[in-house]
């Protein structure tokens, strides 16, 4: 057994559990966490009872928050892959059927280089390679002209219908329209979805009824997510 | 067997290694009472919703420093969505500045029996201790943390000295410990 804290050591934890105290008073008493056993157990037990204060049932979020989040998850990011790794998967599988969409994409297990050879467009285009568990869609915007173009492979959705939509940083999803599985497509992408397109947004594609979501929002999972780059 | 509170710890770690099964069976299991903890802070449901998705994504980002010797895996989730629920009120500068009585008659705002049965024991328990304080000091325990309002806060908004908010409150976390103990 521990012997019991001091008064004071003891309010602390419990104003440190509870929010009541800020600034520099709070940062020592955090750091205080890290070097002193006793008082981060005082702290543990004023943390569960501030926890317990919380003791409605909850209730449960609506799908869209979920296909959010996964959409967000830094995994998705191609940025983090280093820029000399895209150059060396570039030069390995430049082949001419990924060059007719302006991207070279490699899929290794769990992680996806992207390389956009060429591309000095003046209003720089951006790209997305889509992955998820099984499946790839590229996507190409061009602000320019407000078009893009799509295409996937390895995705076979029988009665169903892929629909990408771009999720910037508020999380909430704009249909771009629903996609071809047969062959590649080109269109005009949504006014609603224009405005949220940038580089770093992501990309999804949710499984949808033919025709596309009836509510404007994603209705179905979320099976393949990616970020948007720009084509430079 | 494993008990439901261990495998969530089991889960975290999961995820800290970067395993999104894993991070999606933490958001099956505990996403509809963190949505609760957010509605309860935020009360317009998109806002909620907002911060939930944040809170997850810290949950994702900041597994690794869940530590499943310093306390259990849905306390750490609780505080983590109460934190990212607070840091979007202080955001949208929507910390509670309204001016708030103390008189000792004020009766607290939150009455609980009714529904104590659905509650975990220690919710439970909690609730009864807090019961016991009286004078509005359970009141003002909860105004403190569901709205996010430090001492300074509250001394503001009661327009009272520091100290004296500081030592009612003091005396009121006291006597809960030695309720709840």
């Amino acid at each position: 057994m521990t012997t019991p804290l001091p008064e004071d050591d003891e309010l602390l934890a419990a104003e440190l559990a509870f929010g009541l105290i800020d600034g520099a008073e709070r940062d020592a008493a955090r750091a205080r966490l890290t070097r002193d056993e006793d008082f981060a157990r005082a702290h543990a037990r004023w943390q569960d009872y501030a926890a317990a204060m919380f003791h409605d049932p909850g209730e449960a979020p609506r799908p869209s928050v979920w296909t959010a989040i996964e959409a967000r998850l830094p995994a998705n990011d191609v940025a983090r892959i280093s820029p000399l790794r895209w150059w060396q998967a570039g030069a390995a599988v430049a082949s001419a059927a990924a060059l007719v969409l302006g991207v070279v994409a490699m899929q290794k297990p769990a992680q996806v280089i992207v390389r956009v050879p060429v591309a000095q467009a003046p209003a720089a285009p951006m790209v997305a390679v889509l992955t998820g568990k099984t499946g790839l869609v590229t996507v190409s915007y061009d602000p320019a002209t407000g078009r893009m173009t799509s295409a996937a492979s390895g995705l076979s959705l029988g009665e169903h219908a892929p629909e990408l939509w771009v999720i910037p940083a508020d999380g909430k999803p704009r249909s771009m329209g629903v996609m071809k599985v047969s062959a590649p497509g080109w269109g005009k992408v949504p006014s609603a979805a224009v405005s949220a397109l940038s580089a770093g947004v992501t990309i999804a594609v949710s499984v949808e009824p033919i025709g596309g979501s009836p509510t404007g929002l994603p209705t179905g999972p979320v099976i393949l997510t990616g970020k948007m780059a720009e084509a430079t | 067997m494993i008990s439901d509170t261990e495998s969530l710890a089991l889960m975290l770690q999961k995820v800290r290694d970067g395993d999104r099964l894993a991070f999606e069976e933490v958001y099956r299991r505990t996403s509809v009472k963190l949505f609760g903890v957010c509605l309860r802070i935020l009360p317009i449901r998109q806002e909620a919703e907002e911060a939930l998705q944040e809170a997850y994504l810290s949950v994702w980002q900041r597994a690794n420093t869940f530590d499943a010797s310093r306390g259990s895996a849905m306390t750490w989730l609780i505080t983590l969505a109460r934190n990212r629920a607070i840091d979007r009120l202080r955001a949208k500068g929507k910390i509670a500045s309204a001016p708030m009585e103390l008189a000792d008659e004020v009766a607290d705002p939150e009455p609980d029996a009714p529904s104590r049965i659905e509650m975990s024991q220690d919710e439970a328990r909690l609730a009864h201790c807090l019961g016991t304080l009286g004078g509005g000091d359970a009141g003002l325990i909860r105004t403190a943390f569901f709205d996010g309002s430090t001492y300074a806060d509250l001394a503001a908004r009661a327009s009272l000295p520091l100290g004296t908010i500081k030592s009612r409150i003091r005396r009121a976390l006291l006597r809960l410990r030695e309720c709840l103990s």
